[in-house]
């Protein structure tokens, strides 16, 4: 009984914290909760959130996914690029070129047996100098003719269409893993690979799909993100990468697998843009966020690992 | 000088498995003490106790009459206890040299840095003494098996120069791996070693072990049944004692029923996957329970890993269910319809942080929805449910995580999890009751039996021999990787324990 409250707080401690973090900057700087300022922080939260979703679906297989920022940018630079090829439509299959990407790096993973670590880190190399390269690293205005990126920079009775869209797939990622096969075994790589893979748990297609979702959601992270500032820059999401693995963990998914998910993926995505909001605040400068979020990511991962669960830390 | 090691009244328990009770022994420098017992007896936790890896629950450890702690692997290298693994301890990236002293503070690596020539001298000299040359700067993962074997040895005999008092050393079915000319080069060691440190000898072979030791301890559920000199005892014997208070009771009714003759459900030809077995042929029907009996590295838990698909085979066919060819890997053994209870089942049996009904579907659960890919929640919770009930799992509620119940009821809810496949047709087991109670034990087995006369084939490599003549229409017997003997107790003659064991050992 003892052990399901502790459960039970674990898994609302990010909640409580996000509440109380909104609060102390409300108390500092009342402006923050004015819609106009609700309205801008959830613009600017969209992208984050769904970076830290895409991130947290490898993890909770007990995999990484580091490259999500890297398909961000590159998302942004093919939007441009593409334009000529495939006009309005081009963003949808910038989405679909990324997650056939996505499911394509699940598959080395899992197929050769490499860490995806060491893949997904390889790829965000790659993925960063694709979009230097395609863009000849210069930022360049979205073309106006994108219905997709079109349809994300407008709004429907207030609320920006960036944040309906991810509610909408929150929902439908929500229901497949609470009601398919695919979902349930997830849980299970990420708490026990190999009892998993001996019930039959299906190990490759589960983590190729896996990265095919994680790589979607970075995609359309980057539309987002190209949406609300209407250029294309190849640096894009250069400094999210670091953002997305601690909203990860500050959500209170565990890096060792297993434990976490979506509800987690939101609360984190939240408390990390907020404490983007925070920084400015208190006035840190803007080039020393990064310090402040390196800390906070120590500082969570500390604080929600299963020392128990780890036999070896590597 | 005669130094002498003993235990008085050494008990250890394992949760509500006792392993040990009121245990007393004395280790004598100048002799060799052979131990013997069956799986489960309670050999391994004696030798954990001595060598410092397991700490007692009661009882205590005397050295020459002097009490002492053993509570660290370097504790007992302190006093000049060294145990030589079944499963080499070696660390195979680094040299000889590194290895034999990994665990011994010495000159030649003092604060933190290597003296290689030093360190190197040192070995050889430990090498010597075996009269053994196995270049000290090569890595161990280089050497051949029985080199290996000698540089282990050499790591233990090391403790003998960082301690004033004679060496203790404790032998874990150190010959099970060895071929006979290696055998009899170990047995010459031992001879030599005699004079000057007190041995511990533990085989299942027991003509090894009535051939170097000077006195014989045998261990039955966790007491010593029988302590006797070499002289007064012969292997007839010595095999009485060892089965001893486990004899069957010959008023078991053994299951009454005819297996069809219809086609055999799988059919096994040949079957080898080096160094684990070869040449194993049997057949099983549908509704049959083969039982295989065998001492740990007798190959019996790797044949049920083969069958499952987690281990492939060298040579040799698998026909299964009228021609299918056996699975290739356990999610393919799944979908044939066989199941596995593994004995390792923290690592390989369950989820630890899911909960009951989560382990319990994972595998079949799709069976109970739409085209095993969209869960059907509510009906795969109830077929959960009916066998978590069936199974008497004692617990607070479904959704409590796997890992808050005890051994017994994890092992009840992982075969719930093979229960629930509707085409399931094979279930092994591979020491299913290892580490529970009697009651739990009755309920699972109760289960399976009632499972069998509906139609499903059980394989079961036993824990016991009693649990294998209770539950087994037939028995075969694998020693080093082959089938020495056979046994059909369903066609009414029901086998002499002692048969088995002497087809075992």
């Amino acid at each position: 009984m003892i052990g399901d409250r502790l459960q039970l707080i674990r898994s609302f401690a990010p909640l409580a914290f996000l509440i109380l973090l909104v609060a102390a900057s409300a108390v500092i700087a009342p402006g923050v909760l004015q819609p106009d300022s609700i309205i801008g922080f959830i613009s600017d939260a969209a992208p984050v959130i769904a970076l830290v979703i895409g991130g947290t679906f490898p993890i909770l297989a007990g995999s990484i996914d580091l490259s999500v920022a890297g398909v961000a940018s590159v998302t942004g630079v093919l939007v441009v690029v593409l334009n000529p090829v495939f006009g309005p439509w081009t963003s949808l299959v910038v989405v679909l070129v990324a997650i056939l990407f996505g499911a394509m790096q699940g598959f080395v993973h899992t197929w050769l047996q490499l860490p995806s670590f060491i893949v997904s880190l390889a790829t965000l190399s790659i993925l960063s100098g694709l979009a230097l390269l395609l863009s000849n690293a210069t930022a360049e205005p979205v073309p106006s003719d994108d219905i997709l990126v079109g349809i994300l920079g407008n709004s429907v009775a207030g609320i920006p269409n960036t944040a309906i869209l991810l509610v909408l797939i929150v929902a439908v990622l929500r229901l497949a893993m609470r009601f398919t096969r695919f979902g349930r075994d997830v849980y299970a790589l990420g708490s026990g690979e190999r009892a998993a893979l001996m019930s039959g748990v299906n190990g490759f297609v589960t983590r190729t799909l896996l990265f095919a979702i994680s790589a979607g959601c970075a995609a359309i992270a980057g539309l987002f993100l190209i949406s609300v500032t209407s250029f294309s820059s190849p640096t894009l999401a250069g400094n999210l990468l670091l953002l997305s693995i601690v909203g990860v963990v500050l959500g209170g998914t565990a890096i060792s697998g297993g434990v976490g998910g979506l509800f987690a993926a939101v609360v984190g995505g939240l408390i990390t843009a907020w404490l983007r909001i925070v920084a400015v605040i208190i006035g840190v400068a803007p080039t020393a966020q990064n310090i402040i979020f390196g800390l906070t990511a120590l500082i969570a991962v500390a604080l929600t690992t299963e020392r128990k669960k780890l036999g070896v830390i590597k | 000088m005669i130094g002498s090691l003993a235990l008085r009244g050494v008990r250890k328990a394992y949760g509500p498995v006792v392993a040990l009770e009121g245990l007393d022994l004395e280790l004598r420098v100048g002799e060799v003490v052979g131990l013997v017992g069956q799986n489960g007896s309670g050999k391994s936790t004696l030798l954990k106790i001595l060598s410092g890896l397991a700490s007692p629950d009661r009882g205590e450890i005397l050295l020459d009459g002097e009490p002492i702690l053993l509570d660290s692997a370097a504790a007992a290298a302190r006093y000049g206890i060294g145990m030589v693994h079944q499963e080499q301890s070696l660390i195979p990236n680094l040299t000889v040299a590194e290895n034999i002293f990994l665990d011994k503070a010495h000159a030649s690596k003092r604060f933190g840095l290597y003296n290689w020539p030093a360190l190197n001298r040192a070995a050889r000299l430990q090498l010597q003494k075996l009269g053994v040359d196995i270049p000290t700067n090569k890595r161990v993962e280089d050497l051949r098996f029985s080199a290996r074997q000698q540089v282990e040895f050499a790591k233990v005999l090391a403790i003998e120069e960082m301690v004033d008092r004679p060496p203790l050393i404790l032998f874990d079915e150190p010959t099970s791996l060895l071929t006979p000319d290696e055998i009899q080069a170990l047995f010459a060691q031992i001879n030599r070693l005699r004079a000057r440190a007190s041995i511990v000898f533990v085989s299942h072979r027991l003509e090894e072990v009535l051939e170097i030791s000077d006195r014989v301890v045998v261990l039955t559920d966790g007491r010593k049944v029988a302590e006797r000199t070499k002289q007064s005892i012969d292997r007839e014997e010595l095999y009485e004692l060892m089965v001893g208070r486990q004899r069957v009771d010959p008023s078991i009714q053994h299951r009454d029923r005819h297996v069809t003759g219809a086609a055999p459900l799988l059919e096994v030809d040949r079957l080898a996957s080096e160094p684990h077995f070869h040449g194993i042929s049997f057949k099983i029907g549908r509704g049959e329970i083969l039982g295989i009996a065998g001492v740990l590295g007798s190959g019996a838990e790797e044949l049920c890993r083969a069958l499952f698909g987690a281990i492939k085979p060298d040579a040799g066919t698998i026909a299964f269910n009228g021609g299918a060819s056996g699975p290739g890997s356990p999610r393919a053994a799944v979908q044939l319809g066989i199941g596995y209870l593994p004995s390792d089942r923290r690592s390989e049996g369950m989820l630890p942080g899911r909960s009951i009904t989560e382990n319990a579907v994972i595998t079949y659960g799709g069976q109970y929805g739409w085209k095993s890919w969209l869960l059907s929640r509510r009906k795969e919770r109830e077929a959960a449910q009916r066998w978590i009930r069936r199974l008497k799992v004692k617990m607070d509620k479904e959704g409590a995580p796997i890992s808050s119940l005890s051994g017994g009821n994890q092992q009840k809810v992982i075969l719930a999890k093979w229960l629930l496949g509707r085409n399931l047709r094979l279930l092994l087991l591979d020491h299913p009751s290892r580490g529970l109670d009697p009651g739990a034990r009755d309920d699972l087995f109760e289960v399976v039996r009632e499972q069998v006369d509906k139609g499903l084939s059980v394989i079961f490599v036993a824990d016991t021999i009693a649990e294998l003549l209770e539950l087994s229409d037939r028995i075969i017997v694998m020693r080093d990787g082959e089938v020495t003997a056979e046994f059909n107790p369903a066609l009414g003659a029901l086998p002499r324990e002692e048969d088995i064991v002497a087809a075992m050992v």
